[in-house]
């Protein structure tokens, strides 16, 4: 076995209660590499055709990277397994220390299966798997469960995944605890764990990760941390991490505020990193590995809201929590996200959520319960849908746990106008009016609506240059080629499984010498590129075996039909012909028919088709 | 104290935890150096992470005056280096009996998991790896001592 992986997977099937190992092929290694495209092709072959999300055939599995562990900067771990929300492919990735533990113990990736009858945690402690009884961590909140789980097996350094209430209540957009201040948030990866009646994962490994050529690693690693020096973008995140993407947002006209109904918020300022600095953020943190410390930890010091501890409210969060609600005291968002955390609720998603609340209140759709107004700005409002959601203990949670695609059907009437998703993923915080390209990334993206699949935003309202030419924000030509390419090399090095951060500073080259120096096989620059291609080849087809309707590559209806009432790019809204016509060129540039299914002819050609099944031995 | 040890000079690491992000760099090169592999619980330092994150304190070897890892050795296998200033484990001498790693009061003396010895921070030989690692700052070599001027 080449060096860098451990060589095995850990299955475990929670009905059974039996635990085993199975070798990673090396065709595997050599096609798919790692993470992402591990996860897509383990998910192709071990669920049955039309598998419910929550039956015990779905599996939850935390994959790795080759260089997760090692001191290649900003490596990290990813959650696979089929969403509830959108019942399509769901990667979720993560940073902290829990993936490289993962490797520790021996393991390139974990593979939970079945349904344990009470509720359980799993210890894994290198080569012993041991099933627990958690009936006694059931309902505490993801934080709590894990000094639970940390006091009971009497060691603060075992590494732990929690779920909080909410993925026990199989809230659809529940997550996965990566403890502190990380998660596996989107998709709802933490209501398939909660459907299992896990509440907690907890490893503790002491191997090592070994290295063919040390010397050329090191030498590797230092191209690496030069390659994130001269980036400004790594700078900035350094700096103050994602916070000032809210002024920038605001400025370029995509920031959501008010359930999208405006692209620009009047005190943006105070979410981002000039009243986070002066409100929260104490210090610097970086997950395991990784030099670029974009978490700014802080605390909640004064008012209403004080007394605990929070990471930064990172853009998305304090956009959807903040402007997309009409809150603009720091404090409050950093409060409302941290109750998102504790109960283990994607904020994104929450905040997407609300904000339809919201509007459905202020629109008359939706009555207020008893005390409560239904009103963009307030934050009561907010913190007691949060907690209805969580717990599911009235209609109005109950209604709202489905996310907004469901709970728009569910209401009826125009309300189906104002839910902000894609495929049922909630709408990330970029409104992309004023964007052509961006409005294709989210039509397209394999999990739904999703910023982390390609995000031209910034190179488009900002006039960058892509290939030499400078990119037109409203023009529809070229983008589908433009959007491709990033696709396809986010997808190859979510195979890696590297921090999206990270990305911005180390060069595909650097990663190609990383590789080719720990595993001692040939790795070049370009072959993300075709890796990513792939993958998105496997991801979609696995997405049209679920029943993906190809007509569900869309928009929120207001981007269609509310043309933006503000800011740089007001008046504009996307148009059927401009999405028609980039949705065309894409699936053409993709190899895919009019209907946008992958031909067998590209599937050949991007090597799907020759990949034999994996066979899960037990 | 039942012997009176030869008080060690020389060089010394210190933290300045309020620089220190967590990243663990530091150990994942020292793991590296001592094992030939990453994996930060093999390294001779610990980063102690507290608050959430929210504060995270280097715990090293401080080739300290009074050893226990020395003293409690049975067999005499540590001994100070007087080159570094560093407490050092002889590994031909070392019967891995893991006295020294149970008793040193930082907890930063770990076992080969191979052959059962125990291995500690040597300073590397005076130029310290996790040193030039870190990417904050947050560790530093000091000289202790007046006359190493
Ligand atoms: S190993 Fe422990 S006891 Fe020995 S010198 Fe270092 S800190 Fe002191
Ligand atoms: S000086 Fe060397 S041996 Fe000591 S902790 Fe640092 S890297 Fe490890
Ligand atoms: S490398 Fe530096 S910043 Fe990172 S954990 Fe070690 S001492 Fe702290």
């Amino acid at each position: 076995m080449p060096k860098a992986w451990m060589g095995k997977f850990l299955f475990v099937d929670l009905g059974s209660g039996s635990s085993w190992t199975q070798e990673v092929p090396d065709w595997m290694r050599s096609k798919l590499m790692g993470g992402k495209a591990f996860g897509a092709k383990l998910l192709t072959d071990l669920t049955p055709a039309g598998c419910d999300p929550f039956a015990p055939e779905n599996p939850l599995m935390i994959m790795t990277g080759p260089l997760t562990g090692t001191s290649a900067p900003s490596m990290r771990g990813c959650v696979v397994t089929k969403s509830p929300l959108t019942g399509t492919f769901l990667d979720s990735y993560f940073g902290g220390y829990f993936s490289p533990e993962v490797k520790y113990a021996g393991y390139d990736g974990i593979i939970i299966l079945g349904q344990a009858q009470e509720p359980v945690y799993l210890w894994i402690d290198d080569d012993r798997v041991e099933v627990r009884p958690a009936a006694h961590l059931w309902g505490q909140d993801a934080l709590e469960a894990n000094a639970a789980v940390k006091s009971e097996l009497n060691d603060e350094t075992v590494k732990i995944l929690s779920i909080g209430p909410a993925g026990e209540n199989r809230v659809l957009y529940s997550l996965i605890s990566c403890e502190y201040n990380r998660q596996a948030g989107r998709g709802g990866a933490g209501a398939v764990m909660g459907s299992k009646h896990l509440k907690a994962i907890a490893v503790r490994g002491t191997n090592t990760v070994t290295i063919h050529d040390p010397e050329a690693f090191r030498a590797a690693v230092i191209q690496a941390n030069a390659d994130l020096e001269k980036s400004e973008d790594v700078q900035a995140m350094r700096d103050g991490g994602t916070a000032p993407a809210v002024d920038f947002a605001n400025e370029t006209g995509l920031l959501p505020s008010r359930n999208f109904q405006d692209g620009s918020f009047e005190k943006a300022s105070n979410l981002s990193d000039i009243g986070q600095s002066k409100h929260l953020w104490l210090n610097s943190a970086a997950c395991l590995g990784c030099p670029i410390r974009c978490s700014k930890m802080g605390a909640v010091r004064t008012g209403k809201y004080a007394g605990f501890i929070t990471d930064i409210v990172e853009y998305e969060s304090a956009a959807l929590m903040g402007s997309n609600l009409g809150i603009s005291d720091v404090r409050a968002v950093a409060h409302l996200v941290k109750l998102c955390d504790r109960f283990g609720m994607d904020s994104m998603s929450t905040g997407g959520v609300i904000g339809f609340a919201m509007e459905a209140g202020e629109r008359g759709l939706l009555e207020s319960p008893d005390g409560i107004s239904l009103e963009f700005g307030n934050v009561q409002a907010a913190e007691y849908l949060i907690r209805s959601i969580a717990f599911v203990d009235n209609d109005l949670g109950k209604l709202l746990a489905q996310g907004v695609k469901r709970a728009a059907a569910a209401l009826g009437g125009d309300a189906s106008a104002f839910a902000q998703h894609v495929k049922g993923l909630e709408s990330p915080a970029w409104g992309p009016r004023g964007a052509a390209g961006t409005g294709l990334a989210f039509m397209t993206a394999d999990r739904g609506g999703c910023h982390q699949r390609g995000l031209p935003a910034p190179l488009e309202v900002t006039g960058g240059e892509w290939e030499g030419k400078p990119v037109q924000a409203l023009a529809v030509e070229g983008k589908a080629d433009m959007l491709i390419q990033m696709q396809n090399y986010l997808a190859g090095t979510d195979a890696l499984v590297k921090c999206d951060f990270g990305g911005f500073g180390v060069q595909p080259e650097t990663y190609a010498a990383l590789l080719s120096a720990a595993t001692g096989e040939r790795h070049t620059a370009d072959e993300f590129d075709r890796l990513g291609e792939r993958i998105w080849n496997l991801t979609r087809n696995f997405n049209l075996r679920e029943g993906l309707n190809p007509a569900d590559d869309t928009l929120p209806k207001r981007f269609m039909q509310d043309p933006l009432p503000s800011g740089p790019n007001k008046g504009h809204r996307f148009s059927a012909q401009d999405m028609a016509f980039m949705l065309k060129d894409y699936y053409s540039l993709r190899g895919w028919d009019q209907a946008g299914r992958p031909t067998e002819e590209t599937l050949k050609k991007v090597g799907v088709q020759d990949l034999p099944k994996f066979e899960k031995s037990s | 104290m039942t012997q009176t040890l030869q008080s060690a000079k020389g060089l010394r690491l210190i933290a300045h935890f309020d620089l220190c992000t967590g990243c663990e760099i530091c150990q994942l090169v020292c793991s590296e150096r001592l094992f030939g592999g990453f994996n930060p619980r093999l390294a001779a330092l610990r980063i102690e992470h507290r608050r959430e994150n929210l504060v995270h304190e280097p715990i090293l070897c401080e080739q300290c005056h009074n050893p226990f890892c020395q003293n409690v050795c049975p067999v005499q296998a540590i001994s100070l280096d007087e080159d570094t200033g560093a407490r050092v484990i002889d590994p031909d001498t070392c019967i891995g009996c893991g006295l020294c790693a149970s008793y040193c009061p930082r907890q930063v003396i770990v076992q080969d998991r191979e052959s059962g010895k125990s291995v500690k921070c040597d300073l590397c030989n005076g130029d310290p790896l996790c040193v030039r690692a870190c990417p904050t700052g947050a560790l530093e070599l000091i000289v202790q001592g007046g006359d190493h001027a």
